[in-house]
């Protein structure tokens, strides 16, 4: 018998022929698809319609204090600015890096920017590359400082207001920063611009969950 | 429609656990139609006499890599939501040594200890109890042994991206690797059923 012949070849033969064959025109080609995408724009002005795309900066705050690591916050400002200030757990990404930035279509992705225009762009790449679990940080850091860092009591405070504040106060302090409370009025109570922006430190060692401790649990 | 179905949210969490129950008994039902199930098969490898585990492992790394490549190729599958063990160097390194050393003691790994037990075989059974002891054991050491197990992470890495070339390439060269050990495993084979016949037994 001729075992050149490819007819009197044994299965094993045939599949080790069909797998070189295969692997060889692997060569030609890749499977990853480059910076090319297609968008739903229908889909993503309905998203944006509906309001689901937020995170607002008190949801944040909860869950840094809780130390949840099932998110990544991503800071797209630029790097100088991160490094004078950044929320406690953000990595910083700048928008010209973010498709190559290693992050994964299943993760949750929240961005933020200063005000919010920034991280609206940021969303809209992030989401037409099919990263579907992309959020805005509702307000952006102005809202961080506003609500969380320098949260104000107004003078003609309800008791209501006054109860909550207490919470505000901790979730403040927790961050470093210094809860206002209302003047009187005489003067009018300080305004945000004046007394809210005294020099933030960099997150001091807040909670920052690390990284390396996310383990996914998954495979065998 | 993309893969994987559970990423995208084709179902749930329940829907999941099913079918990796059904996964689970096709794996264990093709192992043991590889006769997986007996121990003297798997040591066998280990003694170069029979090399069924070298060939049925790398037959299915290679049919995998070949569906992922090209359903990926084809648009069909998100191979970055596919799930990839994070590399820890040195704590792998050593894990791997441990598992092969007790291969070889034991006569099964984890999965093929199982196939044992369903199959009636009670080495299978106190196999599996070493499993689940060493398993607790394990848990009961790992706040000492915590530092070095997540010592030198590496994260997702694949062999295309640690050395810088193309998937294509990596799958043509892990193909001809596969045929080129197929046709070895069987030389050896034969020239240890020689060796045996010349030694008389």
């Amino acid at each position: 018998m001729n075992r050149a012949d490819p007819r009197n070849w044994g299965i094993d033969q045939k599949l080790a022929f069909l797998a070189l064959v295969l692997g060889f025109l692997a060569l030609l080609g890749s499977p990853s698809p480059g910076g090319a995408v297609t968008i739903n724009t229908r889909e993503l002005a309905d998203i944006v319609e509906s309001e689901v795309d937020h995170v607002t900066v008190e949801e944040l705050a909860d869950w840094i204090i809780q130390g949840r690591s099932d998110y990544r916050l991503l800071d797209v400002r630029d790097p100088k600015s991160y490094a004078a200030y950044h929320i406690p757990t953000a990595e910083s990404v700048e928008l010209r890096n973010l498709s190559d930035y290693p992050l994964y279509r299943n993760e949750k992705i929240v961005l933020y920017s200063g005000g919010g225009i920034h991280s609206a762009q940021a969303w809209f790449l992030l989401r037409a590359e099919g990263f579907a679990g992309s959020y805005i940080l509702l307000g952006g850091l102005n809202a961080w400082k506003e609500d969380i860092l320098f949260p104000e009591l107004p003078a003609d405070a309800t008791p209501d207001e006054v109860a909550s504040f207490a919470r505000r106060r901790t979730v403040s302090e927790f961050f470093g920063g210094k809860p206002r409370t209302g003047t009187g009025g005489t003067a009018g109570a300080a305004q945000p611009s004046e007394v809210a922006m005294p020099k933030v430190a960099p997150p001091s060692p807040v909670v920052a969950p690390h990284r390396h401790a996310h383990h996914h649990k998954e495979g065998c | 429609m993309m893969a994987p179905f559970y990423k995208y949210g084709l179902f749930g969490d329940e829907v999941s656990l099913i079918l990796a129950a059904l996964i689970g008994v096709g794996f264990g039902f093709f192992l043991e139609q590889a006769g997986f199930g007996s121990s003297k098969k798997l040591v066998a490898q280990f003694y170069l006499t029979d090399m069924a585990v070298f060939k049925v492992m790398f037959s299915a790394i290679v049919t995998a890599m070949l569906g992922l490549f090209y359903l990926s190729w084809a648009g069909l599958l998100d191979f970055s939501l596919v799930y990839v063990s994070p590399t820890f160097f040195w704590p792998d390194l050593v894990g791997g040594l441990v598992l092969g050393a007790g291969f070889i003691v034991g006569g099964f790994c984890p999965g093929t200890s199982v196939v044992g037990t369903a199959t009636g075989r009670l080495d299978g059974l106190a196999f599996m109890g070493g499993v689940f002891g060493g398993i607790f054991v394990y848990g009961e050491l790992y706040p000492w042994l915590a530092d070095f197990a997540n010592s030198t992470a590496m994260g997702r890495v694949t062999i295309d991206s640690w050395l810088g070339v193309s998937k294509g390439l990596v799958v043509f060269a892990v193909v001809v690797l596969a045929v080129l050990g197929f046709w070895g495993a069987s030389a050896v084979e034969r020239m240890m059923a020689r060796r045996e016949v010349e030694a008389g037994t």
